[in-house]
């Protein structure tokens, strides 16, 4: 259990994919714009590689190594369009916004990367921990970018108005350069956060 | 040879599992879409022609002949038993993927309205054109798409000319204004073919064009 539950801490600060890893980095700029955005775009992604992970750890065993890239991008192709026709028919306000970026899931490093490493290397249980884990991880940084953003670049929070009403939105933030700058705080106040976790570990052994 | 085979089999289940599970929640989900889709198009019809009652389907005669721009849905609208207008629903390339607008065209030749159902572009900037908040006449407080509204098939259409832009979102502004433009000419010759005119006069000025 306890090695379990180290799987799953492991996406969330130490291994974060988006902060640590550094990978799956296109779509979270692009969508951190606002927070409704980066909590669909976080769920969404979470559920992918859920059961990509779930589906491919269960056959890990009958996928051939030498062809498994194809199979590995057919079962989560699948998957992501899945997620894209269940947002169509029942959240079609949310699928509107995101656009895209749902597709796009299919070629998100994230989660080829997750599949790759773990996955179709491990059993069941801990790749259950491994994907909620890294999804966990993937959509704190995603709505705290994009609260970030949103709130200074447009003055709202999840679209209410949250702002004095004389504040004067700073476009930059919205824009890509905003994007980047925010992200480059978040990755060293993980890697601050990640140090002094591991200073109080181990003045505690 | 014979693991070539055999590899090639195992992709071909694997494919044709997720062909089968995915063709079971697009038929579940399908009705749905639909029915979501034409929701928001009975409704943006409502909105752009307030008398309309009744819509028939012209898409067979009112087509595109852009490359880029398709026209998915075109419909005669009637209100009071008379047509007093025609919509398009086209869609065309912008910024962030493919945006999908809905068109009316008055009688006169002026637009209706139009409506942004689909924008893909970014938050905060291409995506003000779909804002109801954001106006590109801060003065007379018209949206980017409302300034449409009221013009004539044969004025200029130029961005930053008689068409205002959205801040630091030239192309939205541009992709945008040309989806319009491409739609009230090809409706506008459509309403010459079906000689629909609200008088021989108004219909003749509108045909110099």
């Amino acid at each position: 259990m306890n090695k379990l539950w180290k799987t799953f801490k492991q996406g969330i600060i130490y291994e974060n994919p988006l902060l640590m890893l550094m990978i799956g980095l296109c779509s979270a700029l692009a969508v951190t714009s606002s927070v409704s955005n980066g909590i669909g775009m976080g769920l969404a992604m979470t559920f992918v590689l859920l059961f990509s992970e779930v589906v491919i750890s269960v056959f890990r065993k009958a996928i051939p190594s030498s062809v498994r890239i194809p199979i590995f991008i057919i079962i989560i192709a699948a998957f992501t369009t899945m997620v894209d026709l269940v947002m169509k028919a029942y959240f079609p306000d949310l699928s509107a916004s995101m656009g895209v970026f749902i597709p796009l899931i299919v070629v998100n490093c994230i989660i080829m990367g997750r599949v790759e490493a773990f996955s179709s290397k491990q059993p069941l249980l801990p790749v259950i921990f491994d994907s909620l884990g890294m999804g966990l991880g993937y959509t704190w940084v995603m709505v705290g970018i994009a609260a970030f953003r949103e709130v200074l670049g447009n003055g709202t929070f999840a679209g209410l108005p949250v702002m004095p009403a004389a504040y004067q939105p700073i476009l930059f933030f919205i824009l890509p350069p905003g994007g980047f700058l925010v992200f480059g705080l978040f990755i060293s106040f993980n890697i601050w956060l990640k140090d002094r976790m591991q200073k109080s570990m181990k003045e505690r052994a | 040879m014979k693991g070539i085979v055999r590899l090639g089999v195992v992709l071909a289940i694997f494919a044709a599992a997720a062909c089968a599970s995915l063709a079971v929640v697009y038929s579940i989900t399908k009705p749905r879409i639909e029915a979501q889709e034409q929701i928001a198009l009975t409704a943006s019809l409502k909105d752009v022609f307030l008398e309309a009652e009744e819509f028939e389907d012209v898409t067979e005669s009112l087509k595109s002949d852009n490359l880029d721009i398709a026209f998915t849905n075109a419909i005669l609208v009637k209100g009071g038993g008379a047509p007093i207008g025609v919509a398009v629903k086209a869609s065309g390339p912008s910024y962030g993927g493919k945006a999908v607008l809905l068109v009316g065209l008055a009688l006169n030749r002026s637009i209706a309205g139009v409506r942004i159902l689909e924008l893909n572009d970014t938050p905060g900037l291409g995506a003000n054109a779909k804002n109801p908040g954001y106006y590109v006449n801060k003065a007379e407080k018209t949206t980017f798409p409302g300034q449409f509204e009221g013009k004539y098939v044969t004025d200029g259409f130029v961005v930053k000319g008689d068409v205002a832009a959205i801040t630091a979102s030239t192309i939205t502004s541009v992709a945008l204004t040309k989806i319009v433009k491409t739609v009230v000419d090809k409706a506008a010759l459509w309403l010459e073919s079906a000689t629909l005119s609200p008088t021989p006069q108004e219909g003749a000025a509108a045909g110099g064009n």
